[in-house]
């Protein structure tokens, strides 16, 4: 059957053919709905972990019991999961276990664009990676059955333009049903890494390697294609669709099986040819090892290291080191140059709960000094998080001043304070990136007496990534009613004494609460709880400026409302956007009363 | 099927929110039922937040595209929104390009608060017509009416426009296989309201 599917919509249903028990990740772009499609699928258990670390330690143990485990998550969520990685290479694995990395060249939505390639050789794991959707669905069930006769975890490498990309799948696997039954066997060298035990295992990992160099050189999706034997290409992932349609007369020679690499495979094909390239997006990683092999080989010295990779930024550099020949005819281009036109980048929703704490945050912290300049007495310094609420560095809010990575926003706050660094640090995050990994900070904020106030923006959802659950929401991956983690009942157990819930769409409320906590001499946590904008089912009546009253101070404007605009000078709400009494923080703002709910 | 131009380069393109990814799927779907190569290549993420998006879906009848059309090589480009659309003319279109546009703007935040011009829509269409070999305007909104439905507005026009090689009974199918149950009705509505604009019935 012939199914038009999204790589990770790919990745999902091979590991399901492939007869996966146990499924486990944390939503992050561009892996997420690996997970969702997975959860649909009846005969499995999927859940949606706390962080990357707990996901991948939840499928050790499932896969210890004996089960086809995945685990997926995206580029940087392997950097909060490496302990674990590192340590189940070493300890192998009895069912098979496959762990999806999914990386993001080019930084659509993350903030960094590191190579995940690199962590297959240091954690000496065999890694595997398509270069469309159907080889994302193949070669699924070729990391399960690697995983179990290698006794380790596989990588399966994914990149943003495979894991959205869609392309036709040719879906011709019936489920597998003749695996292993769940089962413990004891096996204390095998699993208990005390120092004794774990130098056995170092053994067994370099062992293991040697073997899947042998086993890689026969892979059947590496595939060599000879035609024109001056200029031979070696590439990967969706740098090879992009290979394959720029030397179109070429000879290639696409790789799936990216650590190991098949030697022997890559030695007679830069036989066959005069000049060996490699094709790949990031860094020079299959170069590198080609190079080691004692092949004559380039790449980076005229591909891009930098962002993601197209035909033309291929085509372009392969003119330019005269790979290629100029193109004969002239390429189409526009008539003439684009015209100024606005921008538009992403920003916070009309009724969004995080705009009315992140405005007071600007009103309070903020005296207006730019970039560059040492903070007056009185300003205070904000930490952020990584979520929607990152979209608060724009202006109009402009209210932050650090966004590093999941739940670093506690620790910086307190290592600003423990500097000795004059004004005060509020560190910001959400609900789930709380729970993902800003709760250690804080348990570390009140050992170490440190008097940080933590902001925990609670919409009730993990929205940047589409909506998912998490502990706090008590609502599962299924969609069912699971234990709820109440955050005001976690945070007061770890010692907090100075908890207030707020309404998120209390301007008057945030703003005391704010000051008094600031005051305070001890750590304190505000929960400013509203909903996410996107899952409100109940709004109410729009609001709207009436245009006599209204002064032109433009205050409104401030809080970046995408409903609120401009019309003659007055400000006017857009009563399709707007959702009403639900938010209702522009009213609060206007110096005028100008702005009540619509009486049409 | 061959195609008369291979591949044949479609981009849709819109603001976050608007549907753009179920406007692309929909098309792919139909392309396959022709028994083409689809390919669709989506950036979503932080996008889906008010910001500018774009699918590219290319046909071809020979072999599996890669997913991202170059610089100056869109056949087609279907605008969800006008600067939108003219932003994606202007990186990709060719004086061969032809385009279909619904002109409803949805004003950027810098927009919204003074500090950057919205171009009046003449303007736009204007552009558009100079960059294109032809611009078809898709407007069947009355005042006050929401903006829902814009995607599949579009791919109605978009299927009565005969720029694709493909049936509108192939487009109605898969709209059958994509779309809810409970959904569908009101979608083949606004699909053919999409495509009386495009035919003037």
């Amino acid at each position: 059957m012939k199914q038009l599917l999204s790589g990770n919509e790919a990745i999902a249903l091979g590991a399901y053919h492939a007869g996966v028990a146990v499924a486990t990740a944390y939503p992050g772009t561009p892996s997420t709905e690996i997970l969702q499609s997975i959860a649909r699928m009846d005969g499995l258990y999927a859940e949606w972990a706390i962080n990357e670390k707990v996901a991948l330690e939840v499928g050790m143990g499932a896969a210890y019991g004996g089960v086809r485990t995945l685990v997926s998550m995206k580029h940087v969520g392997l950097n909060v999961a490496a302990d674990p990685f590192f340590a189940v290479s070493t300890t192998g694995t009895i069912g098979g276990l496959v762990i999806v990395s999914c990386d993001d060249p080019g930084e659509h939505s993350s903030q960094g664009e590191q190579d995940n390639r690199h962590f297959a050789k240091i954690g000496k794991v065999p890694m595997l990676e398509p270069t469309d959707s159907q080889e994302a669905y193949d070669l699924m069930g070729w990391a399960f059955d690697i995983s179990e006769e290698f006794d380790t975890p596989v990588l399966l490498r994914s990149t943003t333009r495979i894991c959205h990309c869609k392309t036709v799948v040719n879906v011709n696997k019936e489920r597998k049903s003749d695996l292993r039954q769940p089962g413990f066997q004891r096996s204390p060298a095998k699993y208990v890494m005390v120092p004794s035990n774990a130098r056995v295992r170092r053994h067994a990992m370099e062992e293991r390697i040697v073997k899947l160099r042998a086993y890689v050189e026969d892979f059947p999706l590496n595939e060599m294609v000879l035609a024109d034997r001056k200029l031979g290409v070696i590439s990967n992932g969706v740098a090879y669709q992009y290979a394959r349609e720029v030397f179109k007369d070429a000879s290639h020679l696409k790789l799936t099986t990216i650590y190991p690499i098949p030697a022997n495979l890559i030695r007679r094909f830069a036989q066959e040819v005069d000049r060996l390239i490699v094709i790949e997006e990031l860094d020079p990683f299959l170069e590198e090892e080609i190079r080691c092999l004692g092949i004559q080989v380039t790449g980076k010295d005229f591909i891009p290291i930098i962002g993601e990779l197209n035909a033309e930024i291929v085509e372009n550099a392969a003119v330019e080191a005269g790979i290629l020949p100029a193109p004969s005819k002239p390429s189409l281009r526009p008539k003439s140059p684009a015209p100024q036109l606005p921008a538009r980048r992403p920003q916070l929703c009309a009724g969004c709960p995080h705009v009315a704490t992140e405005y007071v945050l600007r009103k309070l912290g903020f005296s207006g000094a730019g970039s560059g300049k040492e903070l007056k007495k009185g300003e205070f310094i904000v930490t952020s998080d990584i979520g929607c609420y990152t979209l608060g560095v724009y202006p109009p809010l402009a209210a932050l001043d650090t966004c590093a990575c999941m739940g670093a926003s506690i620790g910086q706050a307190l290592g600003l304070e423990k500097a000795g660094v004059p004004n005060k640090a509020i560190a910001v995050l959400g609900d789930s990136t709380f729970m993902h990994s800003g709760i250690t900070g804080l348990i570390n904020v009140v050992y170490n007496q440190g008097n940080t106030t933590v902001i925990i923006l609670d919409n009730g959802t993990t929205a940047m990534t589409g909506h998912q659950g998490h502990p706090g929401t008590g609502i599962s991956v299924t969609g069912k009613k699971t234990q709820q983690v109440k955050l005001e009942t976690l945070v007061e157990g770890i010692g907090i004494k100075d908890v207030t819930v707020v309404d998120a769409f209390d301007l008057k409320a945030i703003e005391s609460t704010i000051k008094r906590c600031l005051d305070n001499d001890e750590p304190s946590v505000i929960i400013a709880r509203g909903p996410c904008s996107l899952t409100v089912k109940t709004r109410g009546a729009p609001f709207e400026v009436d245009a006599d009253e209204c002064i032109s101070c433009y205050d409104c404007l401030d809080l970046g409302c995408p409903a609120i605009s401009l019309s003659e000078d007055k400000a006017v709400i857009d009563a399709g956007m707007c959702l009403g009494s639900a938010c209702g923080v522009c009213a609060q703002v206007c110096p005028q009363e100008a702005i009540s709910e619509s009486r049409k | 099927m061959t195609l008369e131009k291979d591949p044949l380069n479609l981009i849709i393109t819109g603001v976050g929110g608007q549907g753009n990814v179920l406007a692309s799927h929909i098309v792919a779907s139909a392309g396959i039922k022709e028994e083409l190569y689809v390919t669709v290549g989506e950036t979503y993420g932080a996008s889906q937040r008010g910001g500018a998006v774009m699918s590219h879906v290319r046909f071809s009848s020979q072999a599996q595209c890669s997913p991202l059309i170059s610089e100056g090589q869109a056949d087609i480009v279907v605008g969800l929104e006008p600067v939108e659309a003219l932003r994606v003319m202007a990186e990709f279109g060719n004086p061969k390009t032809r385009v279909i546009v619904s002109p409803r703007p949805i004003y950027p935040i810098w927009v919204l608060s003074g500090q950057a011009k919205y171009p009046p829509i003449e303007e736009i269409l204007g552009n558009l017509e100079e960059l294109a070999d032809r611009v078809q305007v898709v407007d069947v909104s009355e005042d006050g009416e929401a903006l829902v439905g814009t995607n599949v507005l579009m791919i109605g026009a978009l299927a009565a426009s005969g720029l694709l090689p493909i049936p509108i009974e192939s487009f109605e199918e898969a709209m059958r296989e994509i779309l809810a149950p409970k959904d569908l009705e009101m979608n083949f509505q606004t699909f053919r309201k999409g495509m009386q604009a495009m035919t003037g019935g």
